[in-house]
């Protein structure tokens, strides 16, 4: 290590003050792009570091799909008692690395074949109907009315138990004479949660922020708090999917003389995890 | 007859809360552990019960049983991702259009997607031939745009690149309910349209959408349907 190269030593000492400026702004450039490029090329690296579950094909073979879809033609085919690592999940979808090295996708049917190192069964949850009545979390999206204005809506929940659920929704209206936004959270509780047609109840509280059309005299925004019960329905579909229709009537406490209600209505598509 | 559903719901509604109470299972999501707790041999507590006749046993085996932790599986279905394009606005002009989509992979043929994308409208035909007249100022000319879509996978497949490169690919379409903030009012809003998805690698995908939101203006005199049509090409990463 006789000699140390430095890129600053390469500028000339004799160029112009406007080049030298020019040649810093390079290498800025370089430097930056030096920092961005490792950063993005070992961001899959990092990944790898991680350790990862070891499954046993315990079926006469588990095949492995060129992609994460049912078209996927098989490419390889891994022998009973040997081992794949699970790298990760994409949907239905499992990702695994088999001991020489093949990555490929595997089947959610197929790994629910496969065994841990114990011997125990690989479980894992399922979008199925006994996920329906029991899981973790929904998500959904919803359109409907709003006291008579259109109203788009979309809703997260976390169950405690398969009855009893901490729920939030956020939604937007979009009337004639007012527009809006509003959120609540509230407790919800699915009546017969092991049904394929569930009814619930809902009791909660939220804000609702109105900002009447300008076109009208002493038209202010305002944001209120409100209160609401309800009831609705989930219908089980298929894999992770349900309908659900549900009713919410909101009181809207008003600063004015009277207090304000409002009917929401609304049907949409959700799914549980 | 509305405070009477009021009141009735409300009724069932206590009546079917302190249900809730009497639960006993009340971390069901632990049932799938559980379950495979269950599944697995246990452990031998109790010595098998010695015959009268056979010696004592001189040695005890201390043989702990070794408790495995199984490593979570991670999840890879959540998209983010940004998207630059061209929005053209109706009676406004095409003007350039960027903005954010997140997206969740339900299963491998639905995927639920969030997208807000911002533009800005040009001079409409009458503002040009008119002169000096100015239909909307500066700031109501800003074009926001944010919905909720639902998508469907169609036509997977692979694209390969030479001999040694396979992605997987596959056109979607998207369909969905939002709002549009523009010309000082905020509107609700229909979008529909298809795109296009590479996946180069697991974690990162790029896109090409087209896409047209629908609603309803009144802003030159009369009231029609506008139709604005969007199309963006964009790289998302998965989580």
């Amino acid at each position: 290590m006789a000699h140390s190269t430095s890129t600053t030593r390469s500028i000339p000492p004799s160029r112009s003050t406007e080049c030298r400026a020019d040649c810093i702004a390079r290498l800025r450039q370089v430097a930056l792009a030096s920092l961005v490029l490792p950063a993005l090329l070992l961001a899959p690296a990092v990944a790898r570091a991680r350790e990862y579950l070891q499954v046993f094909v315990a079926q006469p073979y588990l095949e492995l799909h060129t992609g994460p879809g049912r078209g996927y033609p098989v490419f390889h085919a891994v022998p009973r008692d040997a081992s794949v690592d699970v790298l990760f999940r994409r949907t239905e979808w499992f990702k695994v690395r088999t001991e020489r090295g093949v990555e490929g996708w595997a089947s959610q049917a197929e790994m629910l074949k496969t065994v841990l190192a114990d011997g125990s069964p690989f479980v894992f949850s399922l979008g199925d109907r006994a996920g329906f009545t029991s899981h973790r979390g929904e998500m959904g999206l919803f359109a409907g009315a709003w006291g008579g204005a259109n109203y788009v809506s979309g809703y997260a929940s976390l169950s405690f138990n398969p009855q009893l659920a901490l729920e939030g929704a956020v939604g937007q209206f979009l009337g004639r004479f007012s527009n809006g936004v509003t959120g609540d959270l509230g407790l919800t509780h699915v009546i017969v949660p092991e049904a394929r047609a569930s009814p619930f109840l809902m009791l909660g509280v939220g804000e609702v922020h109105t900002e009447p059309k300008a076109t009208l005299v002493q038209a202010t925004n305002r944001t209120e708090s409100m209160a609401y019960v309800g009831g609705g329905v989930r219908i089980y579909l298929a894999r992770r999917f349900f309908v659900r229709g549900e009713f919410k009537a909101h009181w809207i406490l008003t600063k004015r003389n009277r207090n304000e209600e409002a009917d929401e209505w609304k049907l949409g598509f959700a799914f549980f995890f | 007859m509305e405070t009477g559903i009021r009141i009735l719901l409300l009724t069932a509604l206590l009546a079917a809360l302190p249900g809730c109470a009497s639960l006993r299972d009340w971390s069901h999501q632990r049932a799938e552990r559980r379950a495979a707790e269950a599944q697995r041999p246990e452990p031998r507590e109790s010595e098998p019960p010695q015959d009268e006749s056979a010696p004592p046993r001189v040695i005890e085996p201390e043989v702990s049983r070794r408790k495995i932790t199984v490593p979570r599986i991670r999840s890879s279905n959540v998209e983010l991702g940004l998207n630059y394009g061209a929005l053209s606005i109706e009676d406004f002009g095409t003007n350039p259009v960027y903005g954010i989509t997140i997206g969740y992979h339900i299963t491998e043929d639905f995927f639920f997607q969030a997208e807000t994308g911002r533009s800005r409208g040009g001079r409409t035909s009458f503002e040009t031939l008119g002169g000096n007249i100015q239909l909307l100022t500066e700031s109501e000319r800003r074009f926001t745009y944010y919905d909720l879509s639902l998508g469907y996978n169609f036509l997977p497949g692979e694209a390969f690149i030479g001999r040694g490169i396979a992605m997987t690919n596959a056109f979607y379409l998207l369909g969905g309910i939002g709002g549009t903030d523009f010309a000082g009012d905020t509107k609700f809003t229909v979008n529909f349209g298809a795109g296009y998805r590479i996946v180069p690698a697991d974690w990162l995908a790029v896109h090409v959408t087209v896409q047209d939101r629908v609603f309803q203006s009144s802003l030159l005199g009369t009231t029609k349907l506008t139709n604005n049509l969007e199309a963006r090409i964009g790289t998302t990463v998965f989580f």
